[in-house]
């Protein structure tokens, strides 16, 4: 039987996970509070569906410990844990209704028929499935499906619900649409909710705590504001999308401001909290894609000399609606990218092949821990560039 | 390369007309005989029918010189069901230790392998020999049993490893979750998926037993069972009795055949297009 | 935690394990050990002598036994193979909806699920001197006496083996296209190949592991058989199983066994040779 109480916070303390040699988590530690919508993103292989796995004990930590509202649960079944999962793949048994799916558990501990039926219609109804109550799950749309899943999952009453890529088999339109049921679920029961995805919208939409993963690690785990406008490595910052990397060598330190100048001549200033950076030392440091000006270079290349600011020639321009993405090359490395107001960009439009001069302020310059290439490639292999 | 619909290619009518010489070829022979078996008082092992009879069939039952059909015929039942079900037993446990790699899986899967593809007459004779070197006594529910299991094991292994592959571990960590002993995960929620290709599993282990002749032929000792006692006949009996006796033991194997493949149908209709009345 | 699925699997597999330890290894190992005996009298004496092997080795009758055998495997293997790549070609691309698909598949496979002496003896009344095929062709006009190698012939016990055992090649064949994915084909064809090409390009080599496993069933299932053999060749035509069927009959243990292994030798030989095509572990649990 779950323990007595009702707190769902979760904390991984020193968690590594072998699969024969290969580390798919790596001395891993995290605290989830109760009551939390946390979610775990990451590209593929990150890590992220064992974490997932292992707290609700379909997997055995190598190392480790994991507790939930303070126990230890290694070792413990689910039930035990106070845990229900909600799978990628439904894993509606086929054999069953509707009902009798979401009833199962209710069987297993003996509860009469008409007990369990009750109560599993009460589930239904708060999914709206209840109309669907005698189909057979072959018979239910993708949509369909997931709400019998989420419904049979909470018929435990658990403290936790995990959610394994809960919306990954549902179109554009249902994704949307769900994930703000879901939102709305984990508000009414006001239990922990852990759910795994690799699409960076989805996380910062439904999430109060956003946990960005790379091989087995944690890169970052903060509130979703915070993940995108303040990343903490260059990795989440290229994995969430919304900023520009930018690296390059201290030539100045003064007023604690540091002055840092790229391969290319461009450079940037940014504030200085706490350890003044040596000068001739690497530093790597971020700004948004939002807070950057774009006007066209009209022969000044004198203008690039000036900090915060940079010459390109424009690479690609989007239309995005609200705003329009300019991705602007420089000779060698990555594209830069500014998202200008739509107000803004028409009043000037740009063309393929302008030279141009993107230019933003100190302010909106962070600095970033780790390496400058760190997420390069799986940027390429997510897709993923959000903004 | 072919479209969903549309006009068929000539290549379509090419192989169509293969596969239905084919399936001529197949069963253009088993035909005659049932029809033949029906031969009148007069009439030989070939056409032309000189009447229409059930003298045949009779003379199973009464003529001394066809030997004991009924007592083989019932041995052969029996002995058919105490294979399947232990084949389906044995082997469903056995696929499902296979899921995990384990020290040893490899010797097993072999020796299984081995089993299936070994003259069959070399099995019963090892067999023989070894129960006569250990002074056992053969007989077709010891020796032969076991000799049978050496055939139909591997079979019902085989068919559940193509099950299996196709069973989704997440149905039983969903019971698990939902709080199934791993007891009740097994009754309730493995087994029942996996019933159509369990029925399969019985259907060859039955059939499979019930028509096995060169693993039971050194083996059954004393009692004969069926297809033995087919095979004596064919050296022996030159009467259409021949053909009776092959019609009746293809009617046991069609109702198994039968039986079990309206099953697996009925189950797989019921999963696809439920009446809201699960089992 | 590690233990304990271990042990879970070791129990679930011990039975199967044991019956075929029990019922084929041991077997097996006697047989091995009968065929180093001493006989007489119907009494076995336990000896190690290699007169079984010398006898076989040196006896002119032999070579003629096996080569009969191969003979046999050979067409029957190239007919069957014929026959069942292109019945199972048919059932997967041009078979277009499931419920056909299975209906056609099981109209195969049912004659499998009966019995194979009946079946054998069914071609009795087909292709004997006064049977169908000579009373048709008569019929017609085409002979005028019967044609007397039908039956009790090496093409009786052919076409029977066929009959019996081409199913072994079309189901694994079967398998195999059945999980070729559509789309390579279509890539192939927008990529400019032609049915040939498409054919010898991306279906031949996809079916291969099928085409494996079904010459290794109709292989080892025609030189394991002898009651095909003995009963369509009317006694004419011999193999090495059923010379040694005949030496079992006379109790003859120790050559019988010795046979026996050379035979499997031979078997696996031939079984290991297809095997370096194909994993079938991989296959077949995967």
């Amino acid at each position: 039987m779950p323990s007595g109480t009702r707190n769902g916070e979760i904390r991984i303390v020193g968690v590594t996970k072998r699969f024969g040699d290969m580390a798919a988590v790596s001395d891993l530690s995290l605290t989830i509070p109760d009551k939390a919508y946390c979610c775990l993103l990451g590209p593929s292989g990150c890590g992220k569906t064992t974490i997932l796995r292992m707290i609700a004990g379909h997997e055995t930590p190598t190392t480790g410990e994991i507790r939930i509202g303070g126990e230890p649960v290694v070792g413990l079944t689910p039930v035990q844990r106070g845990t229900a999962m909600m799978f990628q793949s439904y894993a509606l048994f086929p054999h069953r209704s509707v009902l009798d799916n979401v009833a199962f558990s209710l069987k297993l501990r003996g509860a009469s028929k008409a007990e369990r039926h009750r109560q599993a219609r009460e589930l239904l109804a708060k999914v709206r499935m209840e109309r669907f109550a005698d189909r057979l799950p072959v018979q239910l749309s993708g949509g369909q499906q997931q709400r019998v899943a989420l419904a049979r999952a909470l018929i435990t009453n658990p403290r936790v619900l995990l959610l394994d890529e809960p919306l990954s088999a549902l179109d554009e339109y249902l994704r949307l649409r769900m994930r703000g049921e879901l939102r709305r679920v984990q508000k009414e029961l006001g239990i922990t909710f852990i759910h795994v995805t690799h699409t960076q919208l989805e996380a910062i939409a439904v999430a109060d705590l956003v946990v960005v993963m790379a091989q087995g690690r944690i890169e970052q785990a903060a509130s979703a504001r915070e993940i995108f406008t303040a990343p903490r490595t260059a990795y989440v910052a290229r994995f969430m999308g919304g900023q520009n990397v930018l690296s390059g060598t201290v030539e100045s330190v003064a007023d604690e401001h540091a002055i840092v100048v790229d391969e290319h001549g461009a450079s940037f200033s940014t504030a200085v909290i706490g350890e003044v950076p040596v000068r001739g030392s690497r530093l790597v440091g971020s700004v948004r894609r939002d807070r950057i000006s774009v006007s066209k270079a009209q022969g000044c290349a004198a203008a690039s000399d000036k900090v915060n600011s940079l010459l390109g020639e424009v690479h690609a321009i989007e239309y995005q609606g609200s705003y329009v993405k300019v991705t602007i090359e420089r000779p060698t490395g990555e594209g830069f990218v500014a998202n200008v107001l739509d107000v803004d960009f028409f009043r000037g439009p740009l063309d393929i092949g302008d030279s141009v001069l993107a230019r933003w302020s100190a302010r909106d310059v962070l600095i970033l821990e780790g390496a400058a290439d760190a997420g390069e490639a799986s940027m390429d292999e997510a897709g993923g560039v959000l903004i | 390369m072919k479209q969903a619909a549309g006009p068929r290619p000539w290549t379509f009518y090419v192989f169509a007309s293969f596969f239905a010489l084919f399936v001529l070829f197949l069963y253009g022979p088993m035909t005659v005989i049932y029809i033949l078996s029906f031969q009148g008082p007069t009439g030989g092992l070939t056409f032309p029918m000189t009447g229409f009879s059930f003298l045949w069939f009779h003379a199973l039952v009464t003529a001394e010189r066809v030997g004991d059909i009924g007592g083989s015929f019932q041995r052969s039942i029996v002995l058919a069901v105490i294979v399947a079900v232990l084949t389906v037993v044995l082997s469903v446990a056995a696929g499902l230790a296979f899921r995990r790699r384990f020290p040893g899986s490899g010797v097993v899967f072999y020796l299984a392998i081995a089993s299936l593809i070994m003259p069959g007459l070399f099995v019963g004779l090892g067999i023989a020999v070894g129960f006569q070197l250990l002074g056992l006594d053969i007989d077709w529910y010891t020796s032969a049993l076991g000799a049978q299991l050496t055939w139909t094991l591997p079979y019902g292994l085989l068919i559940m490893f193509a099950v299996l592959g196709r069973f989704n571990r997440a149905y039983e960590e969903a019971a698990t979750d939902l709080g199934a002993t791993p007891w009740q995960r097994m009754r309730e929620v493995v087994l029942p998926i996996l019933l159509p290709g369990i029925i399969g599993v019985a259907l060859f282990g039955f059939t499979l037993s019930y028509d096995e002749f060169p693993r039971t032929v050194l083996t059954a000792g004393t009692r004969n069972t069926l297809p033995l006692e087919i095979w004596a006949m064919t050296t022996n009996v030159t009467s259409p009795a021949l053909f009776a006796v092959g019609t009746v033991t293809t009617i046991v194997s069609f109702i198994a055949i039968g039986a079990g493949l309206i099953s697996i149908a009925v189950i797989q209709r019921r999963r696809t297009r439920g009446t809201g009345q699960p089992m | 935690m590690k233990a304990l699925p271990r042990l879970a699997s070791w129990l679930q597999v011990a039975p199967v394990a044991l019956i075929l330890v029990l019922f084929f290894g041991l077997p097996m190992l006697v047989v091995v050990t009968v065929s180093f005996f001493d006989y007489g009298q119907g009494r076995l004496y336990p000896t190690f002598i290699f007169d079984n092997y010398v006898e076989i080795f040196s006896s002119s009758v032999t070579l003629r036994l096996y080569l009969s055998s191969l003979k046999f495997a050979l067409i029957v293997w190239a007919v069957t193979l014929l026959i069942g790549f292109n019945i199972a070609y048919f059932l997967v691309f041009h078979v277009r909806t499931l419920l056909w698909q299975i209906g056609l598949f099981l109209l195969c496979t049912v004659p499998f699920w009966t019995s194979n002496i009946i079946r054998m003896i069914s071609w009795i009344p087909f292709l004997g001197r006064n049977g169908i095929f000579n009373q048709t062709l008569e019929g017609a006009g085409i002979t005028s006496q019967p044609l007397e190698f039908l039956l009790f012939s090496d093409f009786a016990v052919i076409v029977a083996y066929v009959h019996l055992f081409t199913l072994f090649m079309v189901v694994p064949i079967f398998n195999s296209m059945a999980r070729i994915d559509r789309s390579l084909i279509e890539a192939a064809y927008d990529a400019g190949a032609g049915p040939w090409r498409i054919f010898s390009e991306i279906i031949l080599p996809l079916s291969k592991t099928g085409i494996a496993l079904g010459s290794i069933f109709v292989i080892t299932l025609v030189m394991g058989d002898f009651f095909v053999v003995k009963t369509m060749s009317g006694g004419q035509s011999a193999s090495v199983v059923s010379a040694l069927s005949n030496e079992i009959s006379a109790i003859q243990y120790p050559p019988a066994a010795a046979n026996a292994m050379i035979l499997v030798a031979i078997v696996t030989l031939m079984v290991s040779g297809i095997l370096r095509l194909v994993d079938i572990r991989k296959e077949l649990i995967a």
